[in-house]
């Protein structure tokens, strides 16, 4: 008996996906209709993610890369970011390219499937975010890119600015996938009035790939 | 003004985004001749201070560290060294 494995994402738009694709049983939607110049919100939840633990972070390098020193620091390179989030506890996330290698002797937990993974990308972002969050993405003491563990649309989530200039930017969240509708409902309300749309995994990949340049 | 409370991961933060989790009352005491009464004043009992008081509070919307801080209750503000406001 042939058993069929489906790996569904938390959350769907109601656009119409113009190109899709199967891949490690998600269907990965790459483009959709009428995607327009942005902003956009692009659900990532089929890319692989981990929760690393260990009592001594320093000496752990996942994908080769060292571990930030302080919590709510971030490293991102190779397209893979880590997120220092506590003393002991780090959170890894694939964002393009190959899938990295992680440590054997660290505690690490997949978390694909257990979380939504939405980027908020391009012109107004931090607009919409205003409308959802009282965190402070401009804050100036901060260098991109960082971490913030607090409420979004009063949900628990880790969020990532990854790049913030005048007018445009692009963060990331993460939250547990039993928010993932309500969460797509209330970001694509508050990001009406500035002309929010889904848009595919092309889209992102083409503005990480950018931003790594 | 609305309180605001110093998470030692995240800073200063919005009190909404805590929980507040009782009085600080030291440590747990010695089971040894430990009688029902002295339990039931540990777990039980508390000082309700009118100024500055030890408190525990549980970062919960965030990355959800359980950790102590001073408030003044009189008017609901963190106190950064309980001395210099008392």
């Amino acid at each position: 008996m042939t058993v069929e494995i489906k790996r569904r994402s938390p959350l769907t738009f109601s656009e119409t996906p113009l190109k899709t694709e199967v891949r490690d049983y998600w269907t990965v939607v790459q483009e959709y209709e009428a995607e327009n110049d942005g902003p956009w919100v692009i659900d990532l939840s089929h890319r692989s993610r981990w929760d690393l633990q260990d009592s001594d972070l320093a000496n752990v390098q996942p994908a080769g890369a060292l571990i930030p020193d302080a919590p709510g620091h971030c490293a991102f390179d190779n397209g893979v970011l880590i997120n220092r989030m506590n003393r002991t506890q780090a959170s890894i996330w694939h964002l393009a390219g190959a899938p990295p290698e992680l440590p054997a002797d660290a505690a690490c937990t997949e978390t694909t499937d257990a979380t939504l993974f939405l980027a908020l990308i391009g012109r107004n972002i931090f607009a919409i975010a205003e409308k959802l969050t009282a965190l402070d993405f401009k804050d100036p003491a901060k260098t991109v890119p960082f971490l913030y563990q607090g409420p979004f649309s009063h949900v628990p989530c880790q969020i990532v600015t990854l790049e913030r200039t005048t007018g445009s930017g692009g963060i990331l969240l993460t939250c547990s996938r039993g928010y993932g509708r309500d969460m797509g409902h209330a970001i694509l309300a508050a990001g009406d009035e500035f002309g929010l749309r889904p848009a595919g995994e092309n889209t992102f990949l083409r503005w990480i790939e950018a931003l790594s340049a | 003004m609305a309180l605001t409370l110093t998470c030692p991961v995240c800073g200063k933060r919005n009190g909404y985004e805590f929980r507040y989790g009782g009085e600080e009352k030291g440590p747990r005491p010695d089971e040894a001749d430990l009688t029902p009464q002295a339990w039931c004043e540990y777990v039980h009992m508390n000082k309700c201070v009118a100024g500055i008081q030890k408190e525990w509070w549980c970062h919960k919307d965030g990355c959800g560290v359980w950790f102590t801080t001073h408030r003044n209750t009189t008017c609901n503000l963190e106190v950064d060294t309980p001395e210099a406001q008392s």
